[in-house]
């Protein structure tokens, strides 16, 4: 093993990772404090909540009228006992997550491919480069709060035990998240190899099944994350012969002085590691190449090009050409799946909760926040998504914008027209589904079909907006498409949107509520129309407002063009 | 209404912070030529084409292409030309056939003549069969020549062409090459920047010869060997002796070391 080697792949992918973007550089100076800032943050956030938890057991402790209280050693040691297996399990949620996004970014990093570089170490720093994304920033925050709440209260030693099994639970998940990237890359690989448009829907909708089973498990488990939490260490002695809980029974046995245990558990856990990292190796060695897909959607023979109804229906051939090639864009790449799985997330959690899959409660009830979050939250976010990254999706090729005879008022209509096609063929899914499953009457049924309508229409206009203004075409590891700031930028704004649009229907859905509790109080359906009506004034104006907004940004875009 | 010259470039200067990659740069092309631009990397080549379409745009001085002013008119200009880049992006997700579409949609060529062109090119440079793949799947050749194709799809005045024979195959740079003296006896004017001098020295009418971002010396093959004061040699000596780079004995005997 040359650590050397291990260290510079490792150094590799971390920086990758924070290239600068949406600028045109020519020099990249890092400053170590800031590139660093994840780890810093979480250090001082540890830093203090052990402050707090030392201020609050000191006031409770000192509390005369608690006397009866066990130890707080003990309380103490019974917490860091279960923080291996915390850490070992939200580390690995977060790496799978980011490798999941992440997936096919290897063909970027096959330059190690022919280096003199052995699996072995390819194997390690990519561990490693796992590693030192969150999950050394969960483990960062968690170490110091301990440290800090242990030294004011003499339990150093077990403090440094617990943070060493920290960094070791973090390695562990690391190392399982590198094992389950390689099979992901077989899988994805395999469904690649077969040819054929099938091969697009077969990864789409397999894709879409794992994100929807993966939400279900994780709602399903946050559900009762509490009762979960407190019973942690009963949980872990009884599942003893699982891996993933060895960690936490080494150093609760060493805890308790129960040496010999300690140690059988300390030994179980270094092989199990071993083990994992020779899996690691070995599949890497096997599956780990990338290999370039090779989908053919149609077959060879005359071409016959098509006209499609976008040009009947006034359409210009360019920004007919746009919308057709976002249209591919969109159900053909990988990146862009996150898009379509939120809305359907949406749909499915309401119905859920409604089921009484996750909460118990009785299934099929027409509780009006679920109706409001079915109808309104999956085309509102689809609006807002879309319209957020419809501009940075072109990517590194936008030069063929660029490049090409399109007009500011081209690529905003084709863009607009895309992102509110796609939005209102989700709320007419959602709404259809939210209408069969909680029947709403007929007169809620249309407002609410109207109002979300006119949401998407404000929404996609100005998220479009912040779209233009924060669109991010570097491609480094994976597309970005909008910078960071500016998707944060634009939950406010688009909430603010929405609740303009809104607003007008508050003093109706009001006077509704307190009809049940007032006699004589009654919401009447003029007012409803007049509601609606004003609502959906608001909403056009809004939306022409952004709408010249973003062709004065598309030109500055065109006009700007720095390729 | 077009000028006599296809691209006139005044004082066109371009800065990125300290690093000027072109500098006061004055050159005319006339219509119907085929011109090229030659130079070391880094000497502003790539900055100067990219400047002709707007997709960069100058720091001072001004750019006008087939009589129009690039930064005012930015988009009748580009319906007037094809542009090869130097390393294709290219949507990877569209297949060959969908990206030389939305490429014929996108500069509105009628549907008929939209099919015939496609097939007859996809045909030439021997992409039938593979039309109907993702790009993605492509090697750096087959981009090439979806790139090329898309560039001469429209019929465009002006091509301005970065590299444009990088990876192709003897067959295709040969009719890539035919291709361009055609289009010019169309009076298609060619502006192509390549590092492979006998390309340029069999196919350009007159050669520019750019170093640090200024031209350093212009004209025709005659003209340059006057220039460089090396009658009966090829351009590859002409080229180093201008950029002051032929005596390369010495960085070989270092390296042997």
């Amino acid at each position: 093993m040359n650590w050397k080697n291990v260290f510079f792949l490792m150094q590799v992918e971390r920086k990758s990772g924070r290239l600068i973007r949406g600028k045109k550089a020519t020099r990249y100076k890092e400053n170590t404090i800031l590139a660093y800032w994840p780890y810093w943050t979480a250090a001082i956030i540890g830093v203090v909540g052990g402050l707090i938890a030392n201020y609050i057991a000191s006031a409770v402790y000192s509390s005369a009228a608690i006397s009866n209280l066990p130890s707080l050693s003990h309380e103490t040691i019974s917490v860091f006992v279960i923080l291996p297996t915390i850490v070992l399990a939200t580390s690995l949620v977060f790496t799978l997550f980011q490798q999941i996004q992440l997936s096919g970014i290897k063909a970027s990093t096959q330059v190690m491919y022919w280096l003199p570089v052995t699996w072995q170490e390819h194997t390690l720093a990519s561990i490693f480069a796992n590693l030192l994304g969150l999950p050394i920033g969960i483990v960062l925050g968690f170490t110091s709060g301990i440290i800090i709440f242990s030294v004011f209260n003499g339990l150093i030693l077990q403090a440094l035990l617990t943070t060493l099994a920290l960094f070791v639970a973090a390695f562990m998940a690391s190392s399982i998240t590198e094992i389950l990237r390689v099979l992901q890359v077989r899988f994805v690989g395999a469904v690649y190899k077969s040819s054929g448009r099938a091969a697009i829907w077969v990864r789409f909708i397999g894709s879409l099944l794992f994100f929807i089973i993966f939400y279900i498990l994780y709602f399903y488990v946050t559900s009762g994350v509490t009762s979960f939490l407190q019973n942690l260490t009963q949980v872990q002695s009884a599942l003893w012969y699982l891996p993933l809980v060895w960690l936490a029974l080494t150093i609760s046995y060493i805890f308790q002085g129960l040496v010999l245990q300690g140690a059988l558990f300390i030994s179980l856990s270094a092989l199990f590691i071993a083990g994992l990292y020779y899996l690691a190796v070995l599949l890497n060695k096997r599956f780990g190449l990338y290999e370039p897909p090779a989908i053919t959607i149609q077959k060879s023979g005359i071409y016959t090009p098509k006209t499609g109804i976008l040009g009947k229906i006034g359409f210009s051939s360019v920004e007919g050409a746009i919308i057709r090639k976002d249209l591919r864009s969109f159900t053909r790449r990988r990146e862009l799946l996150g898009i379509y799985i939120a809305p359907i997330i949406m749909i499915i959690i309401p119905l859920m909760q409604s089921l009484g899959v996750t909460s118990g409660s009785a299934a099929g009830s027409a509780n009006p926040v679920f109706i409001a979050i079915i109808f309104f939250l999956p085309a509102s976010f689809m609006a807002m998504l879309l319209g957020e990254t419809l501009i940075g999706e072109e990517g590194q090729a936008v030069w063929r914008i660029y490049a090409s005879p399109v007009s500011p008022e081209n690529l905003v209509k084709s863009k607009y027209f895309f992102l509110i096609l796609f939005s209102t063929i989700i709320l007419l899914v959602s709404g259809t589904i939210g209408t069969l499953f909680y029947r709403p009457s007929l007169q809620n049924t249309i407002t609410i079909f109207l109002e979300a309508f006119f949401v998407v229409l404000a929404l996609g206009s100005s998220s479009l907006t912040i779209g233009f203004k924060g669109a991010d075409f570097s491609q480094t590891r994976r597309a970005r498409m909008i910078r960071q700031e500016w998707s944060l930028i634009g939950l406010p704004v688009c909430a603010l949107v929405g609740a303009a649009v809104l607003a007008p229907l508050v003093p109706y859905v009001i006077a509704s509520f307190a009809s049940s509790f007032i006699p004589g109080l009654t919401a009447s359906t003029f007012n409803l129309v007049i509601s609606v009506v004003i609502s959906g004034v608001i909403s056009l104006v809004i939306t022409a407002v952004f709408y010249r907004i973003n062709i004065e940004m598309a030109k500055e875009l065109l006009r700007k063009a720095q390729v | 209404m077009y000028s006599q010259y296809a691209v006139e470039l005044k004082d066109a200067t371009k800065r990125y912070n300290e690093i000027v990659a072109v500098n006061k740069l004055n050159l005319t092309i006339t219509t119907g030529e085929i011109f090229g631009l030659l130079g070391p990397n880094g000497s502003g080549k790539s900055t100067t084409l990219k400047m002709l379409l707007g997709l960069v745009q100058p720091t001072a001085g001004s750019v006008t292409v087939l009589g129009l002013d690039v930064q005012k008119q930015p988009v009748e200009v580009k319906r007037l030309v094809g542009y090869v880049p130097e390393s294709p992006n290219i949507y990877e997700f569209l297949t060959g056939i969908e990206y030389l579409d939305f490429i014929a949609d996108i500069y509105g060529v009628p549907t008929a003549e939209k099919k015939q062109r496609i097939t007859e090119y996809l045909k030439a440079l021997q992409l039938e069969g593979r039309e109907g793949d993702m790009i993605n799947s492509y090697s750096d050749g087959m981009k090439k020549k979806i790139s090329l194709i898309s560039a001469f799809l429209h019929k465009p005045k002006l091509l301005i062409l970065d590299e444009p024979l990088n990876a192709l195959d003897p067959r295709s740079a040969r009719i890539v090459k035919e291709f361009l003296y055609e289009l010019k006896t169309q009076g298609v004017t060619s502006i192509m920047s390549t590092h492979v001098l006998e390309i340029a020295q069999a196919l350009c009418d007159r050669i520019g010869i750019m170093y640090q971002g200024q031209l350093l010396a212009l004209g025709n093959m005659d003209e340059l060997r006057q220039r460089a004061s090396l009658p009966q040699s090829g351009l590859e000596d002409i080229f180093l002796r201008l950029t002051g780079t032929e005596d390369l004995r010495a960085v070989v005997e270092e390296l042997m070391k």
